[in-house]
């Protein structure tokens, strides 16, 4: 005999539970939104955060420099004090036509129809696979987060001789925090003329401990038959290809991957959310909903963000978007679309309604650049809504640009000299 | 022999802006500094040139929890030398849950002035 499952309806429903979905919850409950309900796969709150010992966290939504942990549990009890309901141990199965949620709960499974969803889900780190590095499949390869969460919440030593590939944060994190373990960090390796975390790592992470970061340089073979042995590790040209001849063989027992995260849209798609192939996540208008009614991004899963402040500062907006949402209230009009210009990669949000003014940008430039000036121009008129002078520009760096105006046309987010 | 002074280029950590600075030592021995946005670029860049400090974070097991870790940093930051005789005090902790977010569990590690705290909150067993 089939059972009814266990029903509940909610305002806005939020999936995932790190900084960027605590943050919408709270957002969502700011804006007035009666029940709102977090749904957290993992056992605690936080997400990531809990891995990220290190501080740095907290300087733009605390005002002061904390660990991940801290900041996680501060933005929790925020939200459970200003009566957000969180449910643990639940994964979102599917997201269906009307926002009815498919969870598989603690106590079994149930179905949430809500008023209004944030995607919260955040990222998956990039793997061997998927940059596709040639060897053996030896034990002691890790990606630079599951490394992480072995060493700060397991207590598991990864290896004695490691080597970084990739200069992502995560990895330059972890060539300090395997050196606080006795670990011999003997390299990181960048395939790319320039490094792509953030400045302060790389002299927090690298510089102070002697690890030498080597740019233009990738791992092309795995050696070892039950464990790592070595790694082969070559210089490439322009073209990113591996220049015979420049080869090092480097003895280690442990590889860690910092190449990159990818947003996890897997239940977005299952809902039919359009994707950017630029951002990996969600299109989004500039009231972060995705082309999905009532469904909206946040955070991680919408674009890879470099700052958990940041995350949590547009779960914020989404929260109180998908308030409004679920109170009834429908944007209307024309939409017009934003598109990456010169030196840019991508600009967030894809699309804005016409009329909407105080709209604020993020972008990601292409390459490292100095002294450039972003500008938001209307395509049609060349009209410039707005310009930002940068002496420097990375691309490791979301960066933001507000166009205070009201938009009506196309527009175009370029870098210019 | 040159009497202007070295210039050290060094990026300020203090927040993710990152400004790139230009340091030059100056003859009464501070520093004269360029590139900052704000005023805290001038003090990081004395501090950064003239007597590094770095705060650390790690995390100890602890006795009596399902939740097996408990990650730690310090109160303030200390001087970069001390940073593995700081490590060697913290990996001799084992805490007793409960433990809470903020709780001291070395008071003035090393005679730095620096506490070692607790990061996140851990229940005793029930």
């Amino acid at each position: 005999m089939a059972e009814t499952p266990r029903t509940s309806d909610v305002d806005v429903a939020v999936i995932g539970g790190g900084p960027a979905g605590l943050a919408a919850a709270l957002g969502a409950k700011r804006a007035g939104a009666g029940r709102v309900l977090v749904l957290e796969r993992d056992r605690t709150l936080g997400g990531i955060l809990n891995q990220c010992v290190h501080d740095g966290f907290g300087l733009f939504l605390y005002k002061e420099t904390i660990s991940g942990p801290e900041y996680a549990e501060r933005l929790a009890e925020n939200a459970l004090r200003e009566g957000v309901a969180v449910e643990t141990g639940a994964m979102v199965l599917d997201l269906g036509p009307d926002r009815l949620l498919r969870v598989n709960a603690r106590g079994g499974y149930s179905l949430v129809r809500a008023g209004a969803v944030v995607l919260a889900m955040g990222c998956r780190e990039r793997t061997r696979d998927m940059i596709g590095i040639p060897g053996t499949r030896p034990a002691g390869i890790y990606t630079a987060g599951s490394a992480q969460r072995l060493v700060n919440l397991q207590n598991l030593r990864v290896g004695n001789e490691a080597v970084i590939l990739g200069s992502g944060d995560i990895g330059l994190i972890m060539a300090r925090r395997l050196t606080f373990e006795g670990v011999r960090v003997k390299g990181v390796f960048e395939i790319m003329p320039w490094a792509n975390g953030l400045e302060r790592n790389i002299r927090q992470c690298l510089m102070d401990f002697g690890i030498p970061l080597e740019l233009r340089t990738t791992v092309v073979e795995i050696r070892g038959r039950d464990r790592v042995e070595s790694v082969v590790t070559a210089e490439v040209d322009d073209r990113l290809a591996p220049v015979a001849g420049t080869e090092t063989v480097v003895p280690c027992d442990t590889l860690l991957l910092s190449v990159g995260l990818v947003p996890e849209n897997e239940l977005s798609k299952r809902a039919g959310v359009e994707l950017s192939p630029l951002t990996g996540g969600a299109v989004v208008d500039e009231t972060l909903m995705t082309s999905v009614p009532g469904v909206f991004s946040c955070g991680n899963v919408l674009h890879i963000h470099d700052v958990a402040d940041w995350a949590s500062f547009e779960g914020f907006a989404a929260g109180e978007r998908a308030a409004r949402y679920a109170a009834g209230e429908r944007p209307a009009g024309r939409t017009v679309r934003v598109s990456a210009g010169p030196e840019v990669r991508y600009a967030l949000p894809q699309t804005a309604r016409a009329g909407a003014a105080g709209v604020e940008w993020s972008f990601r430039a292409v390459r490292p650049l100095r002294d450039v000036r972003v500008e938001v121009r209307g395509r049609d008129s060349g009209r410039i809504y707005a310009r930002r002078k940068f002496g420097r520009i990375l691309p490791s760096e979301l960066q933001k640009i507000r166009v205070r105006a009201a938009v009506d046309e196309d527009l175009e987010v370029g870098l210019h000299d | 022999m040159t009497d202007r002074p070295a210039v050290d280029r060094l990026t300020c950590v203090l927040c993710p802006v990152g400004c790139e600075l230009e340091v030059a030592r100056t003859a009464a021995g501070g520093v004269a500094v360029a590139g900052n946005r704000c005023d805290k670029g001038v003090s990081f860049a004395e501090e950064e040139v003239l007597r590094p400090k770095r705060n650390l974070a790690t995390s100890v097991p602890a006795k009596g929890t399902a939740a097996r870790m408990v990650s730690v940093r310090l109160s303030a930051p200390v001087p970069r030398e001390m940073i593995f005789p700081v490590l060697a005090e913290i990996g001799k902790l084992r805490p007793e849950a409960p433990v809470r977010r903020g709780q001291v569990l070395i008071a003035d590690v090393l005679g730095t002035g620096a506490d070692v705290l607790a990061t996140r909150t851990v229940r005793g067993q029930t």
